[in-house]
């Protein structure tokens, strides 16, 4: 390392620099903070306006009565099960397609690559996506969330890519040893893409996680199936009864619990609920996502 | 070869009638003006809902009896299940002898199923014309059972066939499939599914040709041409509204392309700080909003600047104002905020392929610069700046393919009555032509569709373009 000799103007550039970027992500990380203050400080003063910087009379009242809410519950758990049956599916079947078309016998094997890579370029739109979901039986119906997701032409991509890179012996000498397709691929193949596969899973979960037009279009007729993002939806939208709603479930009672328990808090409420799952997984995944965001530069 | 000619027959016939499975418009359990015009065969035969939903009044009133649309899903399980039998023909045809003749024995045995399927719902239709108030339920007898029949039908003829045309295996043979097939045959199912959520869809652009009433089937009667493009052009309202919404489109995409420079000067500046850890740091926190959904963007939004939100109490408590006012039912400047709003949750993301493309910079070309006297500024300048040029470039084009599609989940969670004019971009319309508030389905089809032809038209000129400059292709 050269000894450089600081001057003056490099010191005020790396002083204001610092500061932008500290005062940019002050502004990221800010309402997060805000939100959740919200929820946990005395109801009443929150539906006034006056909690900006520091919780006040600090209770977690808010999460339990939220807990008692059936319909948030049940958003809660259909939610999660359409990000864990849906992820699982995609991963492997990303997996199990993206081996497949790096094996040169298969029949046609070009032109199903392309088949299936050029879907990425064009959408039919909207109206026929409806239609099409609704011809399927697909619409008020939980599998209407998995089944469409599970081929991503994408994620198949990125596998296709990182197997391409792994040396082929390991592949010859099982299928010498006179393994099958199946075998190679669930012993040998699923455990080195594992760095891959994490990738696009933790992508394919906080999609499956954040989507809420699919919810919100197909199914419209059965609020048991909505996701937790659309309900959260309905709420900011329509927020008159809320309040009644929260208590009504709630184990609470008591004219004061009543009035604290207001629409502000109950949407604060929700919205944090809905955001706590990916700030927790977020150091997780953080690790794969650079990788994944520089795969996908790198497309073949 | 007469085998060979045989099996193709054969593997055509399966595939014809497993794709009409998937048409509505051959649907044989299409036996009742209560049954879905839109439902295929499949739809009936795996959710006994798609054929009872609309009979809960008439079974109410005892305008049917439950029997009649038992005997129905019956039938649509038994037709179901003979195009399944089929499919697993197929797949066995692909194999050796011995397997093919396994395949061909199950293509009959499926072929009589599927048969005796139609023969149901024959059945069915008479219990329902036969039902207590047939002039409520309108039973009517679908071209379905008679395609179907006809196909079926055909199918049995190449079976036998082959059956007599294909030799004996050998007595020791064992199943056995080449290894070109049974990779296509693993992937079918994914094919499968890739073409009916990708592929399938496109059909229904049909629909911008037609006079469309939701749930009724297209006939060839509602023909229209191109009557709702005429449309588009004549109709002065509408004309208006698009011409409003094409406006708000290009001025967002155009804004956020006229800004696409800021991730890179981002990353440029991130990596100017010395310290490490601090970058990393900077680089966590900043990603943080990429990961929330816009509904969860829009809750923030609403908590802060909202009536009783941080910006109205801060500005209230420094006396600059009385009363708060919802900043979200607001009319203005609504671009401006949208692209506040974009920023704020993708700067940080967008810049980490710029943070991860400046380390791969040659650093002998900033020592160089050094050596040279450049300062700070002209080594990013003239260093960092062309470094990052290719990568600028391939995010630009595709920007500019994109420019119609800005998506809809933004939008529609910021849109209240009061900013629709200038918020309202083509899918957020689309939206609300279509499913929200209107029946202009055939309309929203077809601008969905002109879009989706703008947008890959610009794409392939992108790529053009990009092969023409740089020699590399984008896509």
């Amino acid at each position: 390392m050269k000894i450089y000799k600081q001057t003056f103007g490099d010191y005020a550039f790396t002083f204001l620099n610092g500061l932008f970027f500290i005062l940019f992500t002050l502004l990221c990380i800010f309402p997060f903070y805000y939100l959740f203050i919200n929820t946990i400080s005395d109801n009443t003063l929150v539906a006034r306006g006056l909690i900006n910087f520091v919780p006040r009379n600090i209770h977690f009242d808010n999460y339990v009565s939220l807990l008692n809410v059936r319909d948030i519950f049940q958003a809660i758990w259909i939610t999660t099960a359409r990000t864990v049956l849906g992820t699982i599916a995609m991963v492997l079947a990303s997996a199990m397609v993206g081996y497949l078309v790096t094996q040169q016998k298969m029949f046609a094997r070009k032109f199903i690559y392309r088949f299936i890579i050029i879907t990425m370029y064009f959408n039919a739109g909207l109206i026929p996506w409806y239609l099409n979901m609704s011809m399927l039986g697909l619409t008020n119906n939980f599998w209407g969330y998995i089944i469409p997701a599970i081929v991503q032409p994408f994620n198949i991509i990125l596998v296709k890519t990182y197997i391409e890179s792994i040396p082929g012996e390991m592949e010859e000498s099982a299928f010498i040893d006179g393994a099958g397709y199946f075998v190679v691929f669930s012993r040998i193949i699923l455990p080195l893409c594992k760095p891959i596969l994490a990738t696009i899973a933790v992508f394919g979960a906080v999609g499956h996680w954040n989507s809420f037009i699919d919810s919100l279009i197909l199914m419209k007729g059965d609020p048991r199936i909505y996701t937790l993002q659309h309900k959260l939806y309905d709420y900011l939208n329509y927020s008159s009864d809320l309040g009644k709603l929260f208590n009504q479930g709630g184990t609470l009672t008591g004219e004061d619990v009543a009035a604290a328990l207001n629409n502000r808090v109950v949407q604060l409420t929700v919205a944090m609920v809905t955001i706590v799952p990916i700030l927790m997984v977020y150091p997780f995944m953080q690790r794969y996502f650079q990788k994944g965001l520089m795969l996908g530069a790198v497309k073949g | 070869m007469k085998e060979k000619l045989t099996m193709a027959v054969l593997r055509a016939c399966i595939i014809a009638t497993c794709v009409a499975a998937f048409i509505p418009a051959l649907n044989p359990v299409q036996l009742s003006g209560l049954i879905s015009k839109n439902a295929s065969l499949f739809t009936n035969a795996v959710s006994y809902n798609s054929i009872g939903s609309n009979f809960v009044r008439a079974l109410e009133r005892g305008w049917v009896e439950q029997s009649s649309l038992s005997v129905t899903y019956i039938g649509a399980l038994v037709a179901g299940l003979g195009i399944v039998i089929l499919g697993a023909a197929f797949c066995l045809s692909l194999g050796n002898i011995k397997m093919q003749k396994l395949g061909v024995k199950l293509s009959f045995i499926a072929a009589l199923v599927g048969m005796a399927g139609m023969a149901v719902l024959c059945a069915a239709y008479d219990m329902l014309t036969a039902s207590p108030a047939p002039e409520r339920i309108n039973p009517a007898f679908p071209t379905g059972i008679a395609a179907f029949f006809v196909m079926f039908g055909l199918t049995l003829l190449p079976s036998i066939a082959a059956w007599v045309i294909l030799p004996k295996p050998a007595v020791d043979a064992h199943y056995a499939i080449e290894p070109k097939y049974k990779l296509f045959l693993m992937i079918l199912p994914f094919l499968v599914l890739i073409t009916l959520f990708a592929y399938l869809p496109l059909w229904g652009w049909r629909v911008a040709f037609f006079d469309y009433t939701p749930g009724i089937d297209l006939t060839m009667n509602d023909w229209v041409g191109f009557k709702w493009l005429q449309f588009l052009f004549r109709n002065e309202s509408t004309r208006a509204e698009i011409y409003q919404v094409l406006t708000n489109t290009l001025a967002m995409s155009g804004i956020g392309l006229a800004t696409s420079w800021l991730p890179m000067m981002f990353a440029i500046f991130l990596s100017e700080m010395r310290s490490t850890k601090f970058r990393r740091r900077i680089q966590t926190l900043t990603t943080i909003p990429n990961f929330i959904s816009w509904v969860l963007v829009y809750s923030i939004a609403f908590a802060i600047f909202s009536t009783e939100g941080f910006f109205n109490s801060m500005l209230s408590s420094m006396g600059l104002i009385e009363q708060g006012t919802n900043h979200l039912n607001s009319g203005e400047h609504i671009w401006l905020k949208m692209w506040l709003w974009g920023t704020w949750k993708g700067l940080g993301w967008s810049a980490i392929i710029y943070i991860a493309s400046i380390t791969s910079i040659d650093p002998q070309l900033y020592e160089a610069a050094t050596v040279d006297g450049a300062g700070r500024f002209q080594k990013m300048w003239h260093v960092t700046v062309p470094g990052l040029m290719s990568t600028f470039f391939v995010l630009l084009l595709l920007g500019i393919a994109n420019v119609l599609s800005n998506g809809m989940d933004q939008y529609m969670v910021f849109y209240v009555p009061a900013n629709r004019t200038h918020i309202r971009v083509l899918d957020l319309y689309v939206y609300h032509l279509g499913l929200k508030e209107g029946d202009q389905v055939p309309l929203a089809t077809l601008i969905g569709m002109l879009k989706t032809v703008i947008s890959v038209t610009l794409l392939f000129v992108a790529n053009k373009a990009s092969k023409f400059l740089r020699g590399e292709s984008i896509v």
